[in-house]
């Protein structure tokens, strides 16, 4: 390509450089690489918790994008759309894994001590004592704290927004044990934040 | 204390997983019970926390190691499908190659003179018979 009628990547918005990417153009998709690559790690950190893996796999969703970029029709915008594509290569990864274990909701009452056992209260002002960038670390510690099963509920339902019939869909499970396994989610990471609470206030 | 069913149904509540009947009856509930209530709030609070303060985190390689990578990946992949396809055709050539070598075998086998073996051509000029008593064959050749 000339060098003189080259496109100014960096500013040219995502859907110009879809449109370019979907033309062949892989400096237009590396720009958006660059651009997206560390929600697309994040999503995959969280849910894997480990740094190779979401690295290996957030690569792999580029991968999956470039190839599939044909498909992207813009209902959603990229990085939407490349979220998806990494956290079903996560779920994939933690089904072979075999670390999803079934658990049914007698099994997780049987661990937790039942859904009736009251919601710690959290009441937790980040502005008042927490600095936001803290509380965010701090909640991201909680979520590792959570099995992976629990882990995989609350980010599909509080990050990406899936109603639940969603989540059972994308997950293979029951939409009465999406339900119990987020309630059992929010309530560790309630008693987590409270400790938190009470750990600052001391 | 609440039931599971009440508990979840809260928590459905507080998601807008409700239909319009269910919704109505949970903010019944609501209104004239005080631990529905604090079980609702302390709900929808950890999902407000939760979701305002996603973690984040940065791809720990330089831009350009990061998509050197991506690139490769690529590449095997595109390289993969094309060995596949040539594979595939090459495939498709053979299933029609030993059907027509297994013939050519055939008819080689049936023209060749050997020792102790007679052939019979039949008044059909089509019909060819080949027999060998050593072999303890016969093969009936019909075009």
């Amino acid at each position: 390509m000339n060098q003189a009628l080259k496109p100014d990547y960096p500013s040219a918005p995502d859907e110009r450089l879809v449109a370019w990417a979907k033309a062949g153009d892989a400096e237009a998709f590396e720009e958006l690489v660059h651009r997206h690559r560390d929600k697309i790690y994040a999503r995959a950190m969280i849910m894997m918790r480990n740094e190779e893996e979401a690295m290996d796999l957030s690569q792999e969703a580029w991968v999956k994008g470039w190839q599939r970029l044909v498909q992207f029709q813009g209902e959603s915008s990229l990085a939407t759309w490349m979220t998806r594509i990494v956290i079903n290569l996560c779920l994939d990864q933690l089904r072979r894994h075999k670390r999803m274990r079934a658990e049914s909701i007698e099994e997780m009452q049987e661990e937790s001590g039942g859904v009736e056992r009251h919601l710690p209260v959290v009441m937790v002002n980040p502005t008042e004592r927490l600095e936001k960038e803290e509380l965010r670390r701090r909640i991201d510690d909680a979520l590792g704290k959570l099995t992976e099963a629990h882990r995989t509920v609350v980010i599909l339902h509080e990050f990406e927004g899936l109603e639940y019939k969603e989540i059972a869909k994308r997950v293979g499970i029951s939409i009465g044990t999406v339900m119990s396994r987020l309630f059992y989610a929010r309530r560790r990471l309630a008693g987590l934040l409270q400790s938190l609470k009470r750990e600052r206030s001391q | 204390m609440k039931t599971t069913e009440v508990i979840l149904d809260l928590q459905a509540y507080v998601d807008s997983e409700l239909d319009a009947a269910r919704r109505a009856e949970v903010e019944r509930l609501l209104n004239g019970d005080a631990e529905a209530r604090q079980i609702a709030d302390g709900l929808r609070e950890v999902g407000r926390l939760v979701r305002e303060h996603e973690p984040v985190a940065q791809v720990p390689e330089t831009r350009e190691f990061y998509w050197s990578q991506i690139q490769r990946r690529i590449a095997a992949a595109e390289g993969g499908g094309a060995a596949h396809k040539s594979a595939s055709s090459a495939l498709n050539w053979l299933r029609w190659l030993a059907p027509a070598l297994g013939v050519a075998a055939v008819v080689v086998f049936v023209a060749m003179p050997r020792p102790g073996a007679r052939g019979q051509e039949f008044a059909d000029s089509t019909t060819v018979m080949y027999q060998s008593d050593a072999d303890g064959l016969t093969i009936h050749w019909i075009e």
